[in-house]
């Protein structure tokens, strides 16, 4: 009489699961529901010896057994209820040879339930065009589990399956993690709590409940066990995630290699080229020049518009409605300030949208993996990289990416050079200086001004290089740290994803930096239409026994100018010029660099509305600076100013909210006052320097 | 709109401006903290 012993092939989502289940049960299988939910429930039957036959469960496909879906959830009820009439006696877990490391987390978590575990590590004919060798008898002994080398495709390794489906018995039920390392404390609270049950089983009942609600078990009821809150147990379970990759990362550093050199396929050539040592950063070269190039070409047209626009947006609300304070606020604060921000909405969508393209492409990964090279010289490692390239958004949550360096080290020094990197908020006071003081030519087809563009984006990458080589001398921690990066294959990208996140970022670039521009719009404008003294209130009277000479245009532009310099943000303004005329900076300047702390892109907001309280002409805001004069005739934004001045917003930590979260993350104020001061100071020198020898 | 009004309409925008940038940048209190090698943040 032949015995009968149930089998669940269990994996992340395309990992070739029903193919191997295909290979296995041939045409005996047959699909069906769930009971109460349209889930399949693909099951079949395999002979497996003469007096063998195994019952095949094709289980939905998850990616850990932190389930988030119903179909997910199934895995994970099946795998903890021992009553179930298909709980197996023999679990198989089935992975992708190219996405081997994410598919080792499930495949860890089951082992720790102590079922009997096989890994089928599937289209393994990809092994060679991919460059990948596998150490399978140290990766056996590691991971404590039989493997199978299995092509589903070609349907080899098949039969060395059902062989090790045959002696299940002689698999180890040993655990990959030892669950109380998680948090020892409140597991030893759980296993005395529920001495006759498997520890992890129980944190799984656990988290389980807290994902889906209390699920109704005879076996153990667990609610009881309320001594961590909800989201206690959520960051559990991410401590859980993270231990589990610690452990995977070590077990593939030595059981996996990748040899790209190896490598034969077309897109294996593609990666060789784009990694390639040297080839791979001319590459990357390319396309960010291009990309800087499509930025400049693409968004002049819309950018010229949107502010002739808001020109006349301005001029209009003082034309139409009754003439007052508020309208005042409207016209010169409200609507200039905004339109100092809408303006450059063009060229952040262009950048987000090559950014995107690039990673839904894989690129990204690529560049990840050239960087890390470089990294490693300089006291980082890859992972560095990740918020590196994330600070090209925003520095705030590049800082918080850091998180995932397990290294202190590294990550110290990863959040302290992460706002060199040139975030998006520079991006508009980059954009307006150069326009006024980089020249429109081209050279070899590339526009001076895209290639200004660019070089600040490298400045500030090769910034944060040099000052983590510095870090890394200076930082006296010891500690060994290790990158491991699953590089996704390169693919057409989907359109849906790509405008997603285009409009994602840029909507919430324009509405968080929009929201903080308004309310200091306003309060610059309060303070530039309002001042202590007679010079201001006599301004009229003053202005015009000065220049009896001029016709009434010009004496109201001077009266409007007058009114500023003697208003309180004049007085601001002109307390600072001292210390930074050396830079080729005036006090309007000067008042810019101050409201911008708050945010770097206010700098422009703060110039608009300054601009339109002190003059009374429709023209647009370039055209304002442009117009903007020293006492002697020269032109306040000339090339030694302006890149003076772009210097010191490449260097200069003018972010009030990226200090928080810097002091947020190193739980101290040490760091984010050395790194104020510092940046400050660098910022400082170093423009000093290009505006003395520039002019 | 008289010049009352368009003063009250000033005051509110002044005001509001204020308090966001307070809310906005003052420092919060917060319950946990983070930066050592196991603070629990991750």
């Amino acid at each position: 009489m032949s015995k009968q012993i149930n089998v669940a092939l269990i994996g992340n989502p395309n990992t070739g699961k029903t193919s191997v289940f295909n290979a296995l049960t041939g045409l005996n299988q047959k699909v069906a529901n769930y009971p109460g939910i349209t889930v399949d429930k693909k099951e079949g039957l395999c002979k497996l010896s003469r007096v063998l036959k195994a019952h095949i469960l094709d289980l939905p496909g998850t990616y850990s057994l932190n389930a988030s879906s119903l179909d997910e959830n199934i895995v994970i009820e099946l795998l903890l209820n021992k009553n179930n009439k298909d709980f197996p006696d023999v679990a198989i877990i089935v992975s992708d040879v190219e996405n081997f490391k994410r598919n080792l987390l499930l495949f860890t978590q089951i082992k720790d339930l102590e079922i009997p575990t096989i890994l089928v590590i599937n289209m393994a004919d990809r092994m060679s065009a991919k460059g990948i060798s596998l150490d399978i008898p140290y990766l056996e002994k590691v991971l404590k589990t039989k493997i199978a080398l299995v092509s589903a495709r070609k349907n080899t390794g098949i039969a060395y399956l059902k062989t090790l489906i045959s002696n299940y018995r002689e698999l180890s039920l040993e655990p990959c993690l030892n669950a109380s390392s998680i948090d020892p404390t409140y597991f030893d609270q759980l296993q005395s709590a529920f001495p006759n049950q498997q520890l992890y089983k129980l944190w799984l009942v656990i988290t389980q409940d807290v994902n889906f609600g209390k699920i109704n078990r005879q076996e153990m009821d667990v609610a009881v066990f309320k001594t961590k809150s909800k989201s206690d147990l959520k960051r559990l379970q991410q401590k859980e995630t993270i231990k589990r990759y610690q452990f995977i990362n070590n077990v593939l550093k030595q059981g996996q290699t990748i040899d790209l050199s190896k490598a034969k396929d077309f897109r294996a050539t593609l990666d060789r080229i784009t990694m390639h040592t040297f080839w791979g950063y001319i590459i990357f070269f390319v396309v960010l020049l291009s990309i800087f190039q499509a930025i400049y070409d693409w968004s002049s047209t819309p950018m010229d518009y949107i502010d002739a626009s808001f020109a006349q947006l301005s001029e209009w609300t003082k034309a139409t409605l009754p003439s007052g304070v508020f309208t005042n606020l409207l016209a010169d604060g409200i609507i200039a300030g905004i339109g100092g921000i809408v303006i450059f909405i063009p060229q952040i969508a262009f950048l987000f949208l090559f950014i995107a393209i690039l990673e839904e492409i894989g690129y990204m990964s690529r560049v990840v993996f050239l960087m890390d090279r470089i990294m490693r010289r300089f006291g980082l490692s890859g992972k560095s990289v990740i918020p590196l390239i994330s600070g090209t958004a925003c520095a705030i949550p590049a800082i918080m990416a850091t998180r995932n360096i397990e290294n202190w080290k590294e990550r110290l020094i990863t959040i302290l050079v992460t706002p060199f990197i040139t975030c998006s908020a520079r991006l508009p006071v980059y954009l307006i200086i150069i326009s006024l003081v980089i020249p429109q030519g081209r050279f070899l087809g590339l526009s001076y001004q895209a290639l200004t563009l660019m070089s600040l984006y490298l400045i500030g990458f090769g910034m944060a290089i040099l000052s983590a080589a510095t870090l890394n001398r200076i930082l006296q921690f010891r500690s060994k740290s290790f990158f491991v990066v699953e590089m996704p294959s390169f693919k057409v990208p989907l359109i849906k994803n790509v405008a997603i996140t285009v409009v994602e970022k840029t909507r919430s670039f324009v509405f968080e930096a929009g929201k903080i521009i308004l309310a200091i719009s306003v309060l610059i404008w309060v303070l530039a239409s309002n001042g202590p003294g007679d010079s201001f209130k006599n301004a009229s009277t003053i202005v015009k026994q000065e220049y009896v000479d001029l016709d009434s245009y010009q004496v109201d532009q001077k009266i409007a100018a007058y009114r500023l310099e003697h208003s309180y943000i004049g007085l601001i303004g002109k307390s600072i010029e001292p210390l930074i005329r050396p830079l080729g900076y005036d006090w309007k300047i000067g008042i810019g660099l101050v409201t911008s702390f708050a945010a770097r892109e206010v700098f422009v907001g703060t110039l608009a509305t300054i601009y339109s309280v002190g003059g009374n002409n429709p023209d647009t805001l370039k055209q304002k600076m442009s117009a903007e004069k020293r006492a002697d005739g020269s032109a306040i934004f000339s090339l030694a100013s302006g890149i003076s001045l772009l210097l010191f917003y490449a260097f200069a930590m003018q972010c009030m909210s990226t200090l928080a979260v810097v002091k947020r993350e190193t739980n101290s104020w040490k760091w984010p006052l050395i790194q104020l001061f510092g940046m400050t100071f660098i910022a400082y020198l170093i423009s000093l320097i290009a505006f003395q020898l520039i002019q | 709109m008289t010049p009352l009004v368009q003063y009250i309409l000033t005051g509110i925008a002044v005001m509001a401006a204020i308090v966001f940038l307070l809310r906005k940048f003052l420092p919060k209190k917060t319950k946990k903290s983070c930066g050592t090698d196991d603070c629990g943040c991750h």
